[in-house]
């Protein structure tokens, strides 16, 4: 007779992108790049949902420009999602982003008990609305405080300033951290911490991976390494996208 | 995933006669990758480690040298075989700057699945092997802490179970050290770590080993989680600080004798409710010593051997439902009612060696440690199995798995001859005479 058909009781993890769909986001296959990247990283991603019995994995987008809108509204379970292309066109409203994804961490709509939600903002630019309000009110929401929030520029634009201030204070010392803004160069790069954010920090956000001493610390999550910066033969030619 | 070592490549190592080719990327993780190599026409894994790793963890060379020269304690490990830095002509066909180390070790066997699997809900696997898996677990750390060792780190992601037949292989050997040695940098997994490791007073050893395997003997046998209850339910963000109070500051067993402020809720945490009542006591009394006096007084923790005897008792008392053919793990002399259906057991035909008592049921198996005082607990060489018949499986047959032919004695006085392979009628024999014994027939 099979083991009875039970399991440990699993608890929902939100993981949203903030997608910039600005028009400078058409510039060079920037958009498309990203596109790719999303798309690329939804198996790896499938993967380290199915591997964490903990864990409900479920995705959204948002996207921004002239306004801000849902393009993947509805909570998607990781597995049956499909990504349908970003486009790019219009001035970059961050800050009513933000507040729209205020509107979804309230509870309701969120859940009564959670894992903490993963919270992935990518811009190659600056907000050209009132940035400081949207966060403002972003922040007002306990799941927002409670949630790991990373943030990913997108070439040589893009507001590193904005973009530590969504992600919190920023941490001592120099050099790469996953709590300042990953700076994507090329496509290889934006893929990498694209998928480095849906696989290694969906499993650390919803079971815990082992620990060792000295690991990265601060906030309420461990946050896994960085990908190491591999060699690749390409990067000696420059970026190949823009 | 992109890979530190190229696919394709021969790469020659210090001390390796021959180079290893890179075959494919088995996988990644926070540590490094793992891939399949060929070395010299065999088949082996190989896992290499992100630069960062030797930097967080200065002592892993000597850890690791110490391992492969101590040997595995037994086979059901994936332990390292050699230690590799790569050659100067090799260092510049590795895609980083600092070209790392690694170390070999055997592949993981197709069949072979990650517990998690098993914890999620999404494999099929009989109770008997699920109790056999945590037997092998048991029995592994049994022999690494014999040979002075310790683990440090083991949770559901460094255990594969075969779910045909309960073998396991606990991976990820690594953080193996001699017991005492402060010398690691792991801490352990949050909600496998002891409360003392977790709150960092202690660092993890083989008493914390033994705190993290009853967390994970549970986690088999209820796929549920010892310290998941009403506490659970009252915190609304699961993350560090939560977990640091649920598994360490506030730990309290579900299933505490003494203290029901953490009991199970039946729908929220209906694995736990559904699956405990379904071990016999003496079992359950192990958890409630290691998550009672044992979660804060490591010396009163469970021991392996603790471990394996009992499990290996709960394997001998299987009982399958007459009515709907479930597994029971009832004390023969009161079996109460079915888990599942609710059906009275009947009390169970046995059979009695000189050293033990094993239920007559379709399955079971009768070992060396049932008949001689001094042999091993182990599950590796039945004596003899019970069978149904292929035909009727209402009879009930011994299976002879030795190399001898034993006689047999029938409730007529009639004898047989019992060959190797063969299998007798349980419903007309009295007594076998084994070459490890007498086989006596017990008839409730």
């Amino acid at each position: 007779m099979p083991f009875p058909n039970v399991r440990l009781s699993n608890r929902p993890l939100h993981f949203i992108y903030l997608c910039d769909c600005s028009g400078s986001m058409a510039a060079q296959g920037k958009m498309q790049a990203l596109n790719q990247a999303i798309r690329q990283s939804l198996p790896g991603m499938a993967e380290v949902a199915r591997e964490n019995p903990e864990a409900r994995v479920l995705v959204r987008a948002l996207r921004f420009a002239d306004r801000a809108e849902w393009h993947l509204e509805q909570p998607t379970p990781v597995d049956h999602l499909q990504w349908r292309d970003l486009e790019a066109g219009g001035i970059t409203a961050m800050g009513e982003a933000l507040e729209r994804l205020a509107g979804v961490l309230q509870s309701p709509p969120m859940e009564e008990r959670a894992l903490p939600p993963v919270l992935v903002l990518i811009s190659d630019g600056q907000p050209t609305d009132d940035f400081e309000t949207g966060l403002a009110t972003l922040m007002r929401q306990p799941w927002a405080q409670k949630a790991v929030r990373l943030a990913i520029a997108l070439g040589h634009d893009a507001d590193l300033e904005v973009l530590q201030q969504f992600i919190g204070p920023e941490p001592p010392g120099g050099g790469r951290s996953p709590r300042r803004p990953l700076q994507a160069s090329n496509a290889t790069s934006l893929a990498q911490y694209i998928q480095w954010a849906s696989t290694a920090v969906v499993g650390a956000a919803s079971m815990p991976a082992s620990q060792v001493q000295g690991a990265t610390s601060g906030g309420n999550i461990p946050l896994p390494d960085l990908p190491p910066t591999v060699l690749d033969p390409t990067d000696d030619v420059g970026p190949l996208v823009w | 995933m992109t890979g530190l070592l190229p696919e394709g490549a021969n790469l020659r190592f210090e001390g390796l006669d021959q180079p290893l080719q890179i075959l494919r990327a088995l996988g990644g993780g926070t540590q490094g990758q793992v891939y399949a190599v060929d070395c010299g026409g065999e088949q082996l894994a190989l896992k290499w480690y992100l630069p960062a790793c030797l930097a967080r963890d200065p002592q892993l060379p000597r850890r690791l040298r110490q391992s492969i020269a101590l040997g595995a304690p037994n086979g059901d490990f994936l332990w390292p075989l050699a230690l590799l830095e790569p050659t100067a002509a090799s260092r510049p066909l590795i895609r980083h700057p600092k070209a790392g180390f690694g170390y070999l070790m055997a592949l993981r066997p197709a069949g072979f699945v990650g517990a998690h699997q098993h914890a999620g809900g999404q494999l099929e696997i009989s109770l008997q092997n699920v109790l056999r898996a945590c037997f092998h677990l048991a029995d592994g750390f049994h022999h690494l802490h014999l040979k002075g060792l310790c683990y440090k780190d083991i949770s559901l992601g460094n255990l594969f179970l075969e779910p045909s037949s309960g073998r396991v292989l606990i991976c990820d050997n690594d953080n193996v050290d001699i017991d005492g040695q402060g010398g690691g940098s792991v801490l352990g997994t949050p909600g496998f770590m002891a409360p003392e490791v977790l709150l960092k007073q202690a660092k993890p050893g083989a008493s914390s080993d033994l705190f993290s395997l009853a967390v994970l003997i549970f986690r088999l046998i209820t796929r549920h989680d010892p310290f998941r209850g009403q506490r659970e339910l009252a915190i609304r963000c699961l993350d560090e600080p939560a977990r640091r109070r649920l598994y360490g500051e506030e730990a309290l067993f579900i299933f505490d004798p003494n203290d029901p402020g953490n009991r199970p809720h039946p729908e929220e945490h209906a694995a736990a409710v559904v699956t405990w009542p379904i071990y016999p006591r003496p079992l359950q009394q192990l958890f409630e010593q290691c998550f009672g006096p044992g979660l804060r007084h490591p010396d009163q923790r469970p021991l392996t051997g603790q471990w394996t005897q009992q499990l290996s008792r709960c394997l001998d008392q299987r009982q399958l439902c007459p009515h709907c053919g479930q597994e029971t793990f009832p004390a023969p002399a009161a079996p109460g009612a079915c888990w599942q259906c609710g059906t009275p057991l009947p009390p169970p035909l046995q059979l009695q060696l000189a050293h033990g008592r094993v239920t007559a049921a379709a399955g079971n198996e009768l070992h060396r440690h049932h008949a001689e005082p001094w042999a091993p607990i182990t599950l590796d060489q039945p004596l003899a199995r019970l069978v149904s018949h292929p035909e009727d499986p209402q009879l009930l047959g011994l299976q002879n798995l030795s190399g001898e032919t034993w006689q047999g004695e029938l409730i007529h006085g009639q004898t047989i001859d019992l060959a190797p392979g063969k299998t007798c009628n349980l419903a007309a024999l009295q007594q076998l005479r084994s070459d490890a014994g007498p086989i006596t027939v017990l008839r409730p």
